[in-house]
């Protein structure tokens, strides 16, 4: 690699490990803020230099690809390798435009053999895109799926040419593309299926075995037998065929066999996740009880340890307990005798996401915390969703946590002195217009803002490399994605019941007062009764914003006054005015700016405390 | 003598004052008259203004309450905004209103003038499209707006009052039909019998909505006349629309019919002569013989977009997935045969065509054509679409003129060598030999490979096939379709023995392979039998003309 190529990755590896939770053992409170404040300068240095390093390194050399030489392209796919592999994500969104420029380069050379490469790349890390998207519905994500499949499509359809392309990689790329077309949601369960048959029967044919017997074939079925085995959450749904069942229980089967024959030779259990398919397709099949599935399940989830951070381990950990609260959800009736195992299985999880070595790195952590996070199911005595997500924010995304606390803080401060004003400015919201005694009232919408500032940014969860680990500004595409932070956060609030309250300020504090301009479209402001307060986040967060924590990333930075000024000159279009009205007024813009330097320390000190999670109202 | 007198004075006495009384009972007749004339204008007037008041009413309040909502929520810019969206609807029905009363008294008074005036019936009908597509979808209805053959699209005639007629219809059936409810709208040509400068316009319009008892539809055409039913009280009218539509049609020398049943739905069919303008001949830059990917998931406009790309000599590919879209681009970029354009329908069956449009905009290339056809409102459209890649749209429903325009205006800036396309195809100097069993299946086949001009040999079975190749002089024929399952000699036999024959064409002839067998392994045992390639049955028609199109033009 370059000299800059390999800067760029040390200083990508130095911003994450800057980014994560800093330990507290040997700082007093006021240390600890000072370092986290100089954590944060180092990253601001970091991420200067890596872009300077890309504009002045990289960019050129992709602009002028063509005439690159063999050893510069070389290195430069080595780069892309680097910023993302197996259990290490550095830089997908990078990784991705190399892949598109040097899949841009091979068109315009009609270099075949590069084509169905850069084809197949590229669609590796559009299929990491759609993996952060877990949750939300398909009409949503489908973009991104498309994208996704068109790579592995285009260079699947060399397959009918396999004969004719002599190169051994090549061949190998392209049975691999068509092996993933099957990859990401499909419309129907069967279609997905049907793909994965497809793609064993090619694969299993020995008239492509005998063309290239180099190719490592057994495990390309092996892998193939592994998709159509992850199938089995579709059984979930009731959408399979007797003959899909029957594939995914033959897959199942195989895996498992020679899982079981691995880990014999080591003399260690079979892998939990094989385990469970093992079970979960015996039930499909009416060889076992739903009872029989779930006590099952919980014994697999009773093997794991709190100390083991294997893949494995962690899977049985984290991923397995989502299947298994989807699997209750299905059944509420099965919920009242698993409450105090699910409890728990909870606490269990969290103290295991705490010990967990800072490897922010490790995407698979995160995407099955997300399939937790949208399986969750609220008992009596269960730690809170809100304080759970909240949890995950602090621990994998501390800087967001910060920067929700701020927005919660001065919302609440910004609220109160509105009810002060007007008593019945919240009156849209039911159970704030109930209430009479005004200091009650004040409380009450105090607390319900700070709620709403303190979750209004859950959906950034689903995001934690771009926000929290990402080395350079965003890319277009990023910034787009990262848009999409909106309705994660609403579809994870309204999954449950005690933070439904707070899901219009997910969805809508990104949404221009007069409609025009930002995100999403789902938001519709007049029908939204609580959009007075999602106005308030929606402001508070925007002041937050270009006055400290997306400057990174979007470059934009101004002073408090400057941001208030800015913010009364879009009154009317970007906020409301009733709001901005009230921004005229000196002493509530001192009030407000104070509210954003008490919330900055308050964070802090939770951070370095740790004791946030039971004090909460988003409990 | 004066006796005389008096009675001649009496006499003409009598005489005046009958005359007197004959003309003062011809006042009172025509005072009489003059009454009951005041007094059923009076009438009228009182009906008129009855029904009319509760329909200006009900705008004029939406109108002062939003007024007054949007006053007392000033700051508001969104509140007031809307407000004013709201009011800016309710004005223009009330516009609506005051124009049908005005029609209605013109053509009362015959006042009304028909223009003779040349119109663009495919500009017409678009122009109806976007101002009723909008309230159906607002509905949540269907509305297809198809054509049939129209080969007449300059016309003469009066393109306002038509209009005016369509949007009458095809806006009464909006209102009239429920939420979700499906309306057709068909619009065809015929030349008039006799009469060389005219066509006939047909035109229906179909809804599965309330429809009409048989006393009302009798009723229909009578002004202020309005269904009156609980489903219709919140729906607004004059009740004048149905009549000033019929005054229209039978002035422009047409009929109307309606067909009603209550609870199922409506049916309007109109017909109109139209005088035919004299054809303006644009030169098309199309490249004959090249071919054309479609991708469309709808068969219906993908057969409208095939048969007019057929008829100015382009070869049709039709594809209704996104993926199986991407995949023939690839395999056609791989032997050399990329199609001249693409065109993208509105819908695929497995994503949103903007989405392919995007992955073969970096397929294929920045100089591509892509052209999305759509009855989407390009203007919503447009910054996304051109974004994805597309760089032409042809609007539906679809007019052979708008389709080939915009395809030739691509081709012309894309460059497309049309002497090399016109090179290309030349298949009438080709030979075929189809071998197929099924009397049926040999005339689909035969019927579907002449419009090529090509020449097609029959064998009923590989026996045949065989003895017809033997005997034949080398290079005698340029490519053969081989059924599999044949009586007296299989496809398979027949193919090994013609590849084993001595001579230099047996091994170089490209066999083709037809059959519904097809799974991996029967492709194979294909391909081990010496064809070149297979195809599934039922053979599609763009599939054939794939293969002629590669094997004789590539």
């Amino acid at each position: 690699m370059q000299p800059y190529q390999e800067e760029y990755i040390a200083n990508l590896r130095e911003i994450a490990a800057l980014a994560a939770r800093k330990k507290t053992e040997g700082y007093s409170l006021t240390g600890y803020q000072e370092a986290l404040v100089k954590n944060r300068m180092l990253i601001v240095q970091k991420v200067e230099r890596n872009m300077e390093l890309l504009r002045e390194g990289l960019f050129p050399l992709l602009d002028h690809l063509l005439e690159a030489g063999e050893e510069e392209l070389g290195q430069l796919q080595e780069f892309a390798g680097r910023l993302f592999q197996v259990g290490e994500e550095l830089d997908v969104g990078l990784f991705c435009q190399i892949h598109q420029a040097l899949l841009n380069c091979a068109r315009l050379k009609k270099d075949q053999n590069g084509m169905i490469r850069e084809l197949y790349w590229l669609g590796i890390g559009r299929n990491n895109r759609c993996s952060k998207l877990i949750g939300l519905e398909y009409p949503v994500i489908e973009n991104y799926i498309f994208e996704m499949r068109l790579c592995f499509t285009e260079a699947g359809a060399y397959l009918k040419y396999f004969d004719e392309i002599e190169d051994s990689e090549t061949r190998g790329y392209i049975l691999r593309a068509r092996a993933n077309t099957a990859l990401g949601q499909y419309a129907s369960a069967s279609e997905k299926i049907a793909r994965v048959r497809q793609t064993l029967q090619i694969l299993q044919d020995h008239y492509y075995q005998d063309k290239e017997p180099g190719l490592p074939w057994e495990r390309y079925i092996f892998m193939a037998h592994r998709q159509m085995a992850s199938s089995i959450s579709y059984s979930r749904e009731n959408v399979m065929t007797a003959e899909d069942v029957e594939s995914v229980m033959e897959s199942v089967y195989i895996v498992y066999q020679a899982h079981m024959q691995e880990a014999a030779e080591r003399g260690e259990h079979p892998p939990i996740h094989s385990a469970f398919n093992y079970c979960a397709i015996s039930y499909y099949c009416g060889l076992d009880t739903f009872d029989g599935l779930l006590t099952k399940t919980e014994h697999l989830m009773d093997t794991t340890e709190i100390t083991d951070f294997s893949s494995e381990n962690m899977y049985g950990m984290i991923s397995l307990p989502a299947f298994y609260l989807q699997y209750l959800k299905q059944f509420p009736e099965r919920i009242p005798g698993r409450m105090s195992y699910i409890e728990n299985l909870y606490r269990r999880i969290l103290d295991y996401v705490d010990v967990f070595p800072d490897a922010p790195e490790n995407e698979m952590l995160f995407l099955y915390l997300r399939q937790l996070a949208n399986n969750y199911i609220e008992t009596a005595d269960s730690i809170p969703y809100g304080a759970f997500l909240l949890k995950l924010l602090m621990r994998f995304a501390p800087d967001i946590y910060v920067q929700s606390y701020i927005v919660a803080k001065a919302a609440a401060a910004f609220c109160e002195m509105i009810v002060a004003e007007e008593p019945g400015f919240f009156d849209d919201i039911e159970e704030i217009s109930r209430i009479e005694d005004l200091q009650e009232k004040k409380h009450e919408v105090g607390n319900f803002a700070m709620a709403c500032g303190l979750l209004h940014d859950a959906g950034k969860i689903n995001f934690i490399n771009l926000y929290a680990q990402t080395g350079r500004q965003w890319f277009e595409e990023e910034y787009e994605m990262t848009r999409l932070h909106t309705i994660v956060g609403e579809s994870c609030l309204r999954e449950c019941a005690s933070t439904r309250r707070y899901a219009a300020a997910a969805l809508g504090h990104h949404s221009w007062y007069d409609g025009s301009h930002g995100y999403p479209d789902a938001y519709e402001r007049l029908a939204c009764r609580e959009r007075q307060m999602v106005d308030v986040v929606s402001l508070v967060d925007w002041l937050e914003n270009v006055t400290d924590a997306q400057c990174l990333f979007t470059g934009v930075r101004m002073t408090f006054d400057a941001a208030v000024k800015t913010a009364v000159s879009l009154e009317g279009r970007r906020f409301s005015p009733l709001l901005t009205a009230r921004l005229r007024d000196g002493q509530i813009v001192a009030q407000l700016e104070r509210a954003f330097a008490e919330g900055r320390k308050e964070a802090c000190r939770q951070l370095y405390e740790e004791d946030f999670i039971f004090d909460h109202p988003a409990k | 003598m004066h006796n005389s007198e008096n009675m001649e004075n009496s006499d003409q006495i009598i005489e005046v004052q009958r005359k007197r009384i004959a003309e003062l009972e011809r006042e009172i007749t025509t005072l009489k008259e003059a009454l009951m004339a005041a007094e059923e204008a009076n009438k009228a007037k009182s009906r008129f203004l009855s029904n009319m008041s509760h329909d200006i009413r009900t705008p004029m309040n939406a109108i002062m309450g939003m007024t007054s909502i949007g006053l007392s929520h000033i700051d508001e810019k969104a509140r007031v905004h809307d407000c004013l969206g709201k009011i800016q609807t309710a004005a223009t029905h009330l516009m609506s209103l005051v124009n049908d009363v005005l029609d209605m008294s013109r053509i009362d008074s015959d006042r009304l003038t028909l223009n003779e005036e040349p119109f663009s019936l495919a500009d017409l009908i678009h122009d109806i499209s976007v101002i009723v597509r909008p309230q159906a979808a607002q509905k949540k209805q269907t509305l297809k707006i198809e054509i049939g053959r129209i080969e007449e699209e300059d016309l003469i005639g009066d393109p306002l009052h038509l209009r005016q007629i369509l949007v009458n219809i095809i806006g009464n059936a909006v209102k009239y039909t429920q939420e979700a409810g499906e309306i057709e709208v068909w619009f065809a040509q015929r030349y008039a019998e006799g009469d060389s400068d005219r066509v006939w316009l047909d035109f229906y319009c179909k809804d599965n909505g309330m429809g009409m008892s048989p006393e009302f539809l009798q009723k229909i055409f009578v002004p202020f006349e309005r269904v009156h039913s609980e489903a219709t009280s919140k729906i607004e009218g004059t009740g004048l629309g149905m009549s000033i539509v019929k005054n229209l049609v039978e002035r422009m020398e047409g009929q109307i019919l309606v067909e009603s049943e209550e609870g199922a739905g409506s049916c309007f069919t109109v017909n109109l002569p139209m005088i035919m303008a004299p054809q303006e001949t644009t030169a098309l830059h199309l490249p004959e013989g090249a071919s054309v990917l479609i991708a469309e998931k709808r068969k219906e406009r993908a057969g409208q977009m095939a048969r007019y790309l057929r008829e100015v000599g382009l070869v049709s590919v039709h594809q209704e997935a996104g993926a199986q879209a991407v995949t023939w681009l690839t395999q056609a970029q791989y032997e050399g045969h990329m199609p001249c354009a693409m065109l993208v329908g509105e819908e695929l069956s497995d994503m949103q065509v903007l989405h392919l449009a995007s992955h073969v905009r970096q397929l294929a290339g920045k100089e591509f054509p892509i052209l999305l056809v759509s009855e989407a409102d390009w203007v919503q459209l447009e910054y996304r679409a051109t974004r994805a890649g597309i760089n032409g749209f042809v609007p539906c429903p679809l007019f052979k003129s708008r389709l080939l325009g915009t395809l030739s205006k691509l081709l012309g800036e894309s460059g497309v060598d049309d002497d090399q396309a016109q090179r290309e195809l030349d298949y009438s100097a080709y030979r075929i030999l189809l071998v197929e069993d099924i009397e049926l299946n040999q005339e689909i086949a035969v019927e579907l490979l002449s419009v090529t001009g090509v020449q097609v040999e029959v064998a009923d079975d590989g026996a045949q096939a065989v003895e017809k190749f033997e005997n034949s002089p080398e290079g005698y024929y340029d490519l053969i379709f081989m059924d599999i399952h044949m009586p007296v000699m299989d496809g398979y036999e027949a193919t090994r023995r013609i590849r084993g024959m001595d001579r230099p064409d047996a091994m170089t002839v490209w066999i083709v392979a037809m059959t519904a067998d097809a799974f991996v392994e029967d492709v194979r045992q294909a391909k081990e039998s010496g064809m070149n390639e297979h195809i599934s049955k039922p053979v599609e028609p763009s599939r054939l003309q794939e293969i002629l199109y590669r094997q004789f033009s590539g």
